[in-house]
C-alpha cells in the first residue's frame, strides 16, 4: 500500500486552460466526477419530487372543478405559452451543445453556447413578465386577491363556476417556482461564463458545465408537462 | 472487517500526537471546516441542545398536567409549548439527530474513507439546520405556533403570522436533511475502501443508507407542503383551504406522505447504532446479517405505502384506509427480523455489561412495546377508538424518545472515546440508563392505560378520574429528566477530567476502530483495506498482538 | 496513490472526447452535432402536435394525449440531452426512482378522491360524495 497523506492530483489541461486540482479525498478525477454528478442525479430526484406536489394538488382540483379548469385555462394566452416553450427547449438544445463544446475543450464555442442559453432564458422571463402583468391588470390572481371584475369578459367567462380561484393559484404557484428556478440557472449560467472565461472548463475537467446543464434541462423538462396543463388545460 | 494494519498505525496511542481536534486551531478553523469529524460534532452540541430545549417544554407540559384544570399555563400557552416540544424534538433533535452527528462522523471511517463525498454541502447542511432552528426560534419568540408540529390545515392557516417564519425554518431543516441523506448515497457508492463489497459494510452503513433514500424522496413532498402552507398564509392561495374550494385532506396526505416515511428516517439510523453496538458489546457476529442489510431496505420502500393511516378519522375514504390498514401490518415484517436477530446475537454472545450496551438493552425492551403497539393502531377499528388519545402519544413516545433517542444515546456512548479519546465515568452511564429505563415506563404505562380509556391528547386540561394516572407520569417524567441530567453531566465532566480511552475501547473490528483514537485530520494514515467481514472478531487477537 | 490503484477504479479517463457512438455507459459520451439538432427538431414537432391536439374534443383522453407527448418529449430531453441513455446505472435509478415513488403519492391521493363513500353504501351518506368545500360549509346542525 502507498503512504497516507497523497499529493493531490492535478490534471493537466490541454494548452491555454487551467489544470483541475483533485479534491483531497478522492483519488482520481474520474471518481469526483462520478460522485459529484450522482449527487446532483439525487438532487435532481428531490426537485421532480417537490414539483410533484404541485402537480399532484394540480390534478386533485382538476379532477374536482373541470369545467373552471378549462375555462381559466382559456384566459391563459397560449401563445405566449408556446413562445416561450420554444425559447426553453432552444435553450436546453444550445445547453446540450454547449456542454459537448466543453467535453471538447472548444472554449468560444462554449462561450457563445452557453450566452444563447442565457439570451433565451431572458427571453423566457421577459415574457412571463408581459404575461404576469395582463394576469394582474385583470385580476387573475391567487387566491385572496383574485377579483374580476364586475361585467368584464373574465366575469362572464368564470363567474358561474366554483372556485376558479384555485386555478389561478396553481398557475401562479407552479410558474412562479418554475420561474425561481429559471432565475437560478440564469444565474448559474453567468457562473459557468465566468468560469469559462476563465478557461477553468476543457476535457479533463467540465463538471460544473455538466451539472448545471443538468440542471438547465430539469427546468425544460418541468416546462414540458406545465405547458399543456396550464395553457391547454385538457 | 479487518485491515492490513501497518505498524505505524498500531503504535499511535490515545491522544499521540496531532488528531482532528487539534489539528488546526481559532474559531474559523470549525466554523469554516469541512472535516466531517467537525462537522459531526457541531451537529452533536446543536442537535443535543435542542433535546434539552425540547425536554424542558416536555417537563413543562408533564407539570401543568399534574393538576386537571392545569397547573402551569394558560391553555393558549398550554398549545404553544406542546406544539415547539413535538417541532424542536422532531425536526430539530431527531431526523437530524443520527444521521447529523453520529453517521457525519463515523460512517467516512467505516467506509475507510478521507471525508463524505461533498465536504461542502455537508457544512451546508449544518448551517441549514442552523438557520432553521434560528428562524423556528424566531417563530417562538414573535408569537408562537400553536398549531401542533403536523401544522393541519384549516387551523394552521387562521392562527398567527408566526405559522409563516416557524413553516420557511422547516423547509431549511427539511434541505438540511436532504443534503445529509444524499452526502451519505454518494459516499456508500463512491468512496467504499477497496475489498469492502455491500455485504461487507458494517450493518450501521446499511441503515444510514436505507434512511437516506428516504430522505431524499420523502422530504421535499414536506418542503413544498410548507411552502404552500406559508403561501395560503399570506395569499390565501386556497389549496387546503375549503373557504377557497380546497380540501384539508389534501395537506394531509402530502403532510404524511413525508412524515409517515420520516419516522423511519428516524428509527433506521438507531436501529443501524443498535446492530453495531450489541454485536460489538456481546463480541459476537451479528446473527442474520443479510436479514437485517435487506430489511433496511424494506423498510425504506414499505414506508411509502403506508401514510394513510394517519388519516383514519379525516374524511378518506373507507377503500383507502382499508389498503392502508393491510399495508400497514406488512412493517411489522422487516422490524421483527431486525428485533430477532439482534436477540438472537445476544444469545451466547460473550456479553459485557456496559453502558453502551445497557443502553441499546433499554431500546430492545422498549422497542419491542412500541412496535407491538403499532399493530393496534394499524388496525382500522382499533384506531378509530384510540386515534388521538394518550395511547397513540404513548406508542410514538416508545418508538421515537425510548428507541430514537435511546438509540442515539447508545450511540454516544459507544463512539465518545472515539470522538474524543476520552471516557465517562460508567457507573454513572450504567445508573443513568436504568434511571432512563424505570423513567421511561413510570412515564408512559399510565399514558397507554389513559389513552385506552379515551383521553384525548394535546388537551390542557383533563377529567379528575385520570388525575392519578397523569401524576404518575408527571414522576416518570422527573426521572427521566433527573436520567438526562446525570448523564449530561457525566459526559461534559468527562470532556475536562475525563480517563483517556483506549485506542479500542470495547474492541470493535470495524474499521473506524483501526485508526488513532481520536482520529487524526485524514482519518488513516495507510489506505484501509478490507478482506474480512464486518463483525469477524477473530481478527481482534491480531490487532492487539500487533500492538 | 495513483489513480489505478483501486480495482474498482472504472478505467475511463482516457474516454475524453471519444466520438464513438457505441455503448459508452461512462458518463462521458459526446453526442454528434446533428444528433442534438435533430432532437431539438422533434421536440418543435410535438409542441405543435400538442398545440393541435388540443384544438379537438376526445372527451377524456385529451388528458391522456397531452400527458403522452409530454412524456416522450420528457423522454427524448432526458435520454439525449442530459445523456441518460449513455450515463451509469445507479444515475438512472437515482432520477427514475423519484418518478416511481412520485408515482405513488398520485395513486393513492386519486384512489382517496375517486372512491371516497363508495364502499359502505349503507354510511356513505350524501354528504360523502359533496366536494370538500360544500362538505365543510354545510350546516350540519340537523345531524
Amino acid at each position: 500500500m502507498s503512504e497516507g497523506h497523497h499529493d493531490l492530483i492535478t490534471i493537466p489541461a490541454p494548452e491555454g486552460f487551467v489544470p483541475h486540482q483533485v479534491a483531497h479525498h478522492f483519488d482520481s478525477v474520474e471518481k469526483e466526477f462520478q460522485s459529484c454528478k450522482l449527487g446532483f442525479w439525487l438532487f435532481l430526484a428531490t426537485e421532480i419530487l417537490l414539483f410533484g406536489g404541485l402537480f399532484a394538488a394540480y390534478i386533485y382540483y382538476h379532477d374536482l372543478y373541470p369545467e373552471s379548469f378549462v375555462e381559466g385555462g382559456k384566459l391563459l394566452n397560449w401563445q405566449l405559452g408556446a413562445l416561450n416553450t420554444v425559447l426553453l427547449l432552444a435553450s436546453s438544445w444550445t445547453m446540450a451543445l454547449g456542454v459537448r463544446s466543453a467535453m471538447l475543450s472548444e472554449k468560444s464555442k462554449m462561450q457563445g453556447y452557453l450566452f444563447v442559453t442565457f439570451l433565451c432564458a431572458g427571453g423566457f422571463m421577459v415574457v412571463k413578465y408581459i404575461e404576469y402583468s395582463g394576469k394582474i391588470a385583470h385580476g387573475l390572481l391567487p387566491g385572496y386577491f383574485f377579483g374580476l371584475e364586475p361585467g368584464s369578459v373574465y366575469a362572464e367567462a368564470l363567474g358561474h363556476l366554483p372556485y376558479p380561484n384555485l386555478f389561478f393559484s396553481l398557475y401562479w404557484t407552479m410558474t412562479g417556482i418554475h420561474g425561481f428556478h429559471v432565475l437560478v440557472g440564469m444565474i448559474l449560467i453567468a457562473w459557468l461564463m465566468v468560469g469559462g472565461a476563465k478557461n477553468r472548463f476543457h476535457a479533463g475537467y467540465y463538471m460544473p458545465v455538466e451539472i448545471v446543464g443538468l440542471y438547465w434541462h430539469l427546468v425544460d423538462l418541468i416546462w414540458i408537462f406545465l405547458f399543456p396543463l396550464l395553457y391547454l388545460v385538457p | 472487517m479487518t485491515t492490513q494494519v501497518p505498524a505505524a498505525e498500531v503504535e499511535a496511542g490515545p491522544q499521540k500526537g496531532s488528531n482532528y481536534l487539534n489539528s488546526h486551531r481559532g474559531f474559523w478553523s470549525w466554523a469554516g471546516t469541512l472535516d466531517h469529524k467537525r462537522i459531526g460534532i457541531m451537529y452533536l452540541v446543536g442537535v443535543t441542545l435542542a433535546f434539552l430545549a425540547g425536554g424542558v417544554l416536555a417537563l413543562g407540559i408533564r407539570l401543568h398536567l399534574w393538576q386537571p384544570e392545569g397547573a402551569l399555563f394558560e391553555p393558549d400557552t398550554y398549545n404553544q409549548v406542546f406544539t415547539l416540544h413535538g417541532a424542536f424534538m422532531v425536526f430539530m433533535f431527531i431526523i437530524p439527530g443520527v444521521p447529523g452527528s453520529i453517521a457525519n462522523f463515523v460512517l467516512p471511517l467505516m467506509l475507510g474513507a478521507k471525508d463524505v463525498a461533498l465536504p461542502r454541502l455537508n457544512l451546508a447542511s449544518f448551517y441549514l439546520w442552523l438557520c432553521g432552528t434560528l428562524l423556528a426560534i424566531v417563530s417562538m419568540i414573535t408569537g408562537s405556533v400553536d398549531t401542533g408540529w403536523t401544522f393541519y390545515t384549516p387551523y394552521s392557516i387562521h392562527t398567527q403570522q408566526s405559522v409563516v417564519t416557524m413553516g420557511l425554518g422547516i423547509f431549511m431543516l427539511g434541505f438540511s436533511s436532504i443534503f445529509t441523506g444524499l452526502n451519505f448515497i454518494v459516499t456508500t457508492h463512491k468512496l467504499r475502501a477497496p475489498g469492502q463489497s455491500w455485504f461487507k459494510m458494517p450493518l450501521f452503513i446499511w441503515a444510514i443508507y436505507s434512511a437516506g433514500v428516504l430522505q431524499v424522496l420523502a422530504t421535499p413532498v414536506l418542503g413544498i407542503t410548507v411552502l404552500l402552507l406559508a403561501f395560503e398564509h399570506i395569499y390565501h392561495i386556497g389549496v387546503f383551504d375549503p373557504s377557497y374550494g380546497g380540501d384539508p385532506v389534501l395537506f394531509q396526505h402530502f403532510f404524511w406522505f413525508y412524515s409517515h416515511p420520516a419516522v423511519y428516517i428516524m428509527i433506521l439510523p438507531a436501529m443501524g447504532i443498535i446492530s453495531e453496538v450489541v454485536s460489538v458489546h456481546s463480541r459476537k457476529p451479528l446473527f442474520g446479517y443479510r436479514m437485517i442489510a435487506f430489511s433496511s431496505i424494506a423498510i425504506a420502500v414499505i414506508s411509502f405505502l403506508v401514510w394513510g393511516h394517519h388519516l383514519f378519522t379525516s374524511g378518506q375514504s373507507e377503500f383507502v384506509m382499508m389498503a392502508f390498514s393491510f399495508l400497514t401490518f406488512f412493517v411489522a415484517i422487516p422490524t421483527a427480523i431486525k428485533e430477532f436477530s439482534w436477540v438472537a446475537t445476544i444469545w451466547k454472545g460473550s456479553v459485557a455489561l456496559t453502558a453502551p450496551m445497557l443502553y441499546a438493552m433499554n431500546f430492545l425492551i422498549i422497542f419491542s412495546i412500541g412496535g407491538l403497539t403499532g399493530i393496534f393502531l394499524a388496525a382500522l377499528n382499533v384506531d378509530i377508538h384510540l386515534h388521538d388519545t394518550y395511547f397513540v402519544v404513548a406508542h410514538f413516545h416508545a418508538v421515537m424518545m425510548g428507541s430514537v433517542a435511546i438509540g442515539f444515546f447508545a450511540g454516544v456512548h459507544h463512539w465518545w472515546p472515539k470522538f474524543w479519546g476520552v471516557m465517562y465515568n460508567e457507573t454513572l452511564a450504567k445508573i443513568s440508563a436504568v434511571l432512563i429505563l424505570i423513567g421511561f415506563w413510570v412515564t408512559f404505562i399510565p399514558q397507554f392505560i389513559m389513552g385506552s380509556q379515551g383521553m384525548p391528547r394535546r388537551y390542557a386540561s383533563y377529567l379528575p378520574e385520570w388525575q392519578g394516572y397523569h401524576q404518575v407520569s408527571t414522576v416518570g417524567a422527573i426521572i427521566l429528566g433527573a436520567g438526562f441530567a446525570l448523564m449530561m453531566g457525566y459526559l461534559i465532566h468527562s470532556l475536562f477530567a475525563g480517563k483517556k480511552a483506549k485506542a479500542n475501547q470495547w474492541g470493535g473490528v470495524t474499521l473506524e476502530w483501526h485508526t488513532q483514537t481520536p482520529p487524526i485530520h485524514e482519518n488513516f494514515d495507510y489506505d484501509p483495506v478490507v478482506t474480512h467481514d464486518p463483525y469477524d472478531y477473530s481478527q481482534l487477537e491480531e490487532m492487539k498482538g500487533k500492538s | 496513490m495513483t489513480s489505478d490503484s483501486h480495482a474498482a477504479q472504472a478505467s475511463h479517463d482516457g474516454g475524453h472526447g471519444d466520438h464513438s457512438e457505441h455503448n459508452d455507459h461512462s458518463g462521458h459520451h459526446v453526442c454528434s452535432f446533428q444528433l442534438f439538432a435533430g432532437v431539438f427538431f422533434a421536440l418543435l414537432i410535438l409542441t405543435i402536435i400538442t398545440v393541435a391536439v388540443s384544438r379537438f374534443d376526445f372527451g377524456g383522453f385529451n388528458m391522456i394525449i397531452a400527458m403522452a407527448i409530454a412524456a416522450v418529449k420528457a423522454s427524448l430531453v432526458m435520454s439525449i440531452f442530459m445523456h441518460m441513455r449513455w450515463d451509469t446505472a445507479i444515475n438512472n435509478i437515482a432520477f427514475l426512482s423519484s418518478i416511481l415513488f412520485l408515482s405513488l403519492l398520485f395513486l393513492f391521493i386519486l384512489a382517496d378522491y375517486s372512491t371516497r363513500g363508495d364502499t359502505d353504501p349503507i354510511l356513505a351518506t350524501p354528504s360523502m360524495q359533496m366536494k370538500p368545500a360544500e362538505y365543510y360549509q354545510h350546516d350540519w346542525s340537523g345531524h
